[in-house]
């Protein structure tokens, strides 16, 4: 796996030769995007922060990986965390940070001592003049959102704020900060040491009716057949489910996973966790257990987010309890719709994409439980 | 207050005592000079801190869509029913408070759940029983 290959701090010393403008353009070069989702540039966004006058900056490592279906981060934690804490390191010398952070999520926390023994390590070899500390997460998935998790870490409640400022622009304690998450930073060595290495890698989280589930890295734009020939299906396939926010679609075997593909079908493929849904199941009570997800995890900010969410699992309650009808249905259409359109922030605005694409591909589920 | 990261100040206490006290919320307030009404707000805010008394296992079982598949909610059912007690509760003798959470992580390894922070994964009704009569076992020793 591209992602395991150790660097053993070569990357911070060719940073150190080359300089910073040089590393940003290497960077740029190899296509680094960030890997939380959103896919924006690496050096871009090292850029942005470089632009602002400021006397400090900060770095921090998002590993608060939360989404349901997602662990690959964590995977990389247990495996290549040196490599992880060396692209820190990097960030820390091209922006000219003193402090850096990794957000460790509770749900880590076993990790944590480890992780505070290579950080030691690493630091220690590679004589920077920085310190990294943990922060350690307390279970709320909306701290791995970029402005929550900095309310957290200025000791606020995980709240979502309104963007701009962007947090390059103005971040921890108002000063420019760099968020990426853990497998971006670990890329960032690698893609400055290897010659040949590979922009479209990318690390997938497979779970659900598999046999073999588990973390997975494939080049984007791999077809599904080849997917299931080595994850192995443990019955017939019904739909799969990109995460919680990707949406859920019927399992096709000539789909290739890129960014276009999935589009057509309504679908994103987001930190690419695919979780398989076998036959057996209604796609209703995938939807429900990720509409509670969703009601946990909503930071309370914005009301249609807040009190949506808990209509919408009322609503699917009683999709599968038989005792709603199709004006309940499209009831829960414009609920999602309606709370998508009014959040402020990504968690509220993707909370109904499982809901609304299940509409669009399994009508025929809902249509069983409905009277 | 400005540059100390107070989740971690906060996970201290809560790892020494079990739980955030008001006593103890009293003394940070006092300390960092942080409003007590600030540390409610936020200690009330994370799902693992917790203001009130927990039992020795805190017990965290995961209810995301991959656990779900791999029928965590038998495994919800007979910790319900063994510990005489619903989600979000303590059992009688102090020993188990059990919650459900969203996705730890561990989908790969389905059903899963925390106790006191560590998984315990690919879980049965079989192996959750015996994991329960450990946890007693060592209690009482």
């Amino acid at each position: 796996m591209q992602i395991l290959r150790e660097t053993k701090l070569e990357g911070l010393k060719l940073a150190r030769k080359i300089g910073r403008e040089r590393v940003l353009e290497v960077l740029s070069e190899k296509r680094l995007i960030g890997r939380g989702g959103a896919g924006f540039s690496v050096a871009k966004k090292w850029e942005i922060a470089l632009g602002v006058k400021a006397k400090e900056r900060y770095v921090i490592c998002n590993a608060d990986e939360g989404e349901p279906g997602t662990f690959k981060d964590k995977f990389i934690l247990k495996n290549n965390s040196e490599t992880m804490i060396e692209g820190l390191l990097i960030a820390a010398y091209v922006l000219g940070a003193k402090r850096c952070f990794i957000y460790l999520r509770g749900e880590y926390d076993y990790l944590r001592g480890e992780l505070e023994e290579k950080v030691r390590e690493v630091l220690k070899e590679s004589k920077m003049k920085v310190s990294i500390e943990i922060v350690r997460g307390a279970g709320a998935y909306i701290c791995g959102e970029e402005t929550a998790i900095l309310q957290s870490m200025m000791g606020n409640r995980g709240n979502a704020m309104y963007k701009p400022p962007r947090p390059t622009v103005s971040g921890l304690w108002g000063k420019p900060t760099v968020l990426n998450n853990v497998e971006t930073l670990t890329c960032v060595p690698q893609a400055l040491v290897y010659e040949d290495w590979n922009p479209d890698y990318r690390l997938f989280s497979i779970s659900g009716d598999v046999s073999h589930p588990g973390v997975y890295e494939w080049e984007l734009g791999i077809k599904m057949s080849t997917i299931l020939e080595v994850v192995k299906p443990k019955e017939k396939l019904k739909a799969m489910s990109f995460g919680c926010f990707g949406g859920i679609m019927p399992v096709k075997k000539n789909l290739s996973i890129s960014q276009d593909t999935l589009c057509k079908n309504d679908c994103q493929h987001g930190a690419f966790s695919i979780i398989f849904i076998g036959e057996r199941h209604n796609v209703v009570d995938i939807c429900l257990s990720i509409a509670k997800f969703y009601t946990y995890e909503s930071c309370g900010k914005c009301t249609p987010c807040r009190e949506g969410t808990i209509r919408l699992v009322n609503l699917l309650k009683k999709i599968k309890n038989r005792d709603a009808d199709e004006g309940d249905v499209k009831l829960l259409k414009e609920f999602a719709e309606h709370i998508q359109e009014t959040s402020l922030c990504g968690l509220g605005q993707s909370c109904g994409n499982h809901i609304l694409t299940s509409l669009k591909h399994f009508r025929k589920d809902y249509r069983e439980y409905i009277k | 207050m400005k540059e100390k990261i107070l989740l971690n100040i906060l996970h201290e206490v809560q790892d020494r005592e079990g739980y955030l006290s008001e006593k103890s919320l009293k003394e940070i307030s006092k300390k960092y000079d942080i409003p007590i009404s600030k540390l409610y707000s936020v200690a009330t805010f994370y799902t693992m801190l917790r203001i009130k008394e927990q039992g020795k296992y805190v017990i965290e079982l995961c209810g995301s869509p991959s656990c779900v598949l791999n029928k965590s909610r038998e495994i919800e059912k007979f910790l319900e029913k063994e510990l005489k007690i619903e989600i979000g509760e303590t059992s009688k003798d102090g020993l188990f408070s059990v919650y459900k959470t969203s996705c730890i992580g561990c989908c790969d390894e389905a059903p899963a759940m925390l106790i006191n922070g560590e998984p315990y994964t690919k879980l049965t009704v079989k192996r959750v029983k015996e994991i329960l009569g450990e946890l007693r076992k060592n209690a009482n020793t």
